[in-house]
């Protein structure tokens, strides 16, 4: 071992201990903020060492308000997912599986639905809805949703289709199934890790949506983070029980990343370009 | 052989659903976009319904200086926030490649702050912004700097901005690096070392161009998101101080949901589409990432 190997050792080791404090810091700070008083959070300097409390927490179980956008979220996020994956997986496979005239194109123009800025489906959106009487409504969403995440679903699922091994599928077929049953019976479970994680990220973008569901809801659909940026409006200055509310409706998205975090790279790795 | 075969009948039945979705949910709201994009439609006069007014709409965009002052700042912070975020996101994933003990753990931590709802995360950075009370301005006083105005001042509000974006999606990057670095053949790397070549120079010459389809896959999808970012922006400047925060995604925001100019706003987002399907499309051509290998059968 050289002396110019240890250096980069250190300093490689440096690097990903710095970058690991960068992303953890801003969480971190939300959720000790959430464990202070409301007092501490408005001292100067900045209190770093305290007596962590739950009160911030016990304060807004209790407030209808918060349980509402939670379930909200979790209705609009999980109808979004299910749709995305429902629709979106066929045309993958069809699309990875098959050459046929124009596939580029298809493939393309479904990129191009997701280049959109949300902004101009949503006044046409706005229109329509208003007009339909679906405006604030969890149907409503989940269908602005799925415009946003069909095209996630096809193209990671397309590069993961692309690299299944082909003879299974061939020996399918000369086992005479259709191809239907082929698909169903033998390329979806080999494709269960990528559509997990497919699936997270589909319900992750849909909780995390913002612009949509300020524009297309008001209070009886509205989201998660729609209620926080309300919240971030009308009382700055209660900042402990802010991060509170934050932490509390942001816990799901950890939940579901902590356990499911291998999936999650694994599936996107794997499948995510080709 | 003929068109009406089994196999084309399984291809069209399994594109037709989404098809069908996507047509609804994108291609006709656009039309009815573009429509509106011609007309004077407002909330606040309903009573005067759509009237056509031609490309007065589009005239009126192009030639206030407001379209052109947003225009740049929207690509000031697409331009600064992906590149940092490419150079930084392929940094973490090489150096974790060649880390082999600490990857597990770290690429858990790493994505985190992909995980956090933009909105919280974005009210996390306005608190630590915060120039009395906030934590960057103490660790800046700490050490002996004096305390900046982060959110205040025009040029740092919006530094302040690209900061939070690059804290979000640099993960997004590494993860796909990632996943190229993993899927990358061994032999040229062996063979480069075996030739004496030092790590800086094979990383130039062999990991990079083998990289590149990951790259361009990973920038494209960030550059169209970074166009149209939102929520950071709404959340910690409001596109202040001023206008000079305010990106086209925010302009259009506010003729369209605040002024109610819904026809003004449907043709400003008509002409921010078109220029972020132009510039993929040039992006697309020139890296070629589309040629993807398509299993015959």
């Amino acid at each position: 071992m050289s002396v110019n190997y240890l250096i980069k050792k250190i300093m490689s080791y440096f690097f990903i201990l710095l970058f690991a404090v960068w992303c953890l810091f801003p969480i971190y700070w939300l959720l000790s903020t959430s464990l202070k008083t409301n007092l501490q959070t408005n001292s100067k300097p900045p209190v770093f060492i305290f007596k962590p409390i739950l009160d911030n927490y016990k304060l807004i179980i209790q407030d209808f308000d918060i349980w509402h956008i939670f379930f909200n979220s979790l209705i609009i996020a999980s109808g979004t997912t299910f749709f995305s994956l429902f629709f979106g997986v066929p045309a993958a496979y069809a699309l990875a599986k098959f050459k046929f005239k124009g596939n580029t194109d298809f493939s393309f123009w479904i990129l191009t639905t997701r280049m959109a800025p949300p902004i101009a489906m949503l006044i046409p959106f706005y229109v329509m809805y208003n007009k339909l009487g679906i405006l604030d409504t969890h149907i409503g969403l989940i269908l602005a949703h799925i415009s946003l995440n069909l095209s996630l679903v096809v193209w990671i699922m397309r590069g993961f289709f692309e690299d299944l091994p082909k003879d299974i599928e061939e020996s399918s077929y000369i086992d005479g199934a259709s191809y239907f049953s082929t698909f169903y019976r033998i390329s979806l479970p080999i494709s269960r890790n990528g559509i997990v994680a497919v699936g997270i990220l589909c319900f992750l973008f849909s909780w995390n949506e913002f612009l949509m569901a300020l524009i297309l809801t008001d209070d009886s659909a509205k989201t998660v983070p729609v209620g926080i940026s309300k919240f971030v409006g009308f009382q700055l200055i209660k900042w402990a029980e802010l991060a509170a509310s934050a932490i509390f409706m942001i816990m799901p998205i950890f939940i579901f990343l902590v356990f499911f975090q291998k999936q999650l790279i694994k599936g996107l790795t794997m499948g995510a370009i080709k | 052989m003929k068109f009406v075969n089994k196999k084309n009948i399984f291809i069209i039945l399994m594109l037709l659903p989404s098809t069908f979705l996507l047509l609804g949910l994108t291609i006709f709201p656009f039309v009815v976009g573009l429509i509106l994009g011609f007309t004077d439609f407002s909330l606040i006069r309903p009573q005067n319904g759509m009237r056509g007014v031609g490309f007065e709409n589009y005239i009126e965009i192009f030639t206030t200086e407001e379209f052109w002052i947003s225009f740049k700042t929207t690509l000031i912070f697409t331009f600064f926030a992906v590149t940092i975020q490419l150079i930084l996101g392929t940094l973490m994933a090489v150096l974790l490649h060649h880390n082999s003990k600490t990857a597990p753990i770290m690429r858990a931590l790493y994505l985190l702050p992909l995980a956090v709802t933009p909105v919280a995360a974005t009210f996390s950075f306005r608190m630590m912004f915060n120039p009395s009370l906030g934590v960057f301005n103490f660790f800046l006083e700490s050490s002996g700097f004096a305390p900046l105005a982060w959110l205040s001042k025009p040029d740092l509000a919006l530094i302040s901005l690209i900061i939070v974006d690059i804290w979000q999606w640099t993960p997004f990057i590494m993860l796909i690096v990632a996943g190229g670095l993993a899927s990358l053949p061994n032999e040229p790397f062996e063979s480069a070392k075996v030739d004496g070549a030092g790590d800086i120079q094979i990383f130039f010459h062999h990991t990079l161009p083998l990289l590149k389809p990951y790259l361009a896959l990973a920038v494209i999808f960030r550059i169209i998101d970074a166009f149209k970012t939102f929520d950071i922006i709404y959340v910690l400047t409001g596109g202040g101080p001023g206008i000079s925060t305010r990106t086209l995604n925010l302009m259009a925001y506010r003729y369209g949901m605040e002024y109610l100019e819904l026809g003004y706003a449907a043709s400003f987002a008509i002409i921010m589409l078109l220029i972020i399907i132009l510039f993929s499309q040039i992006f697309l051509r020139k890296t070629n990432i589309y040629s993807t290998k398509v299993a015959r059968l």
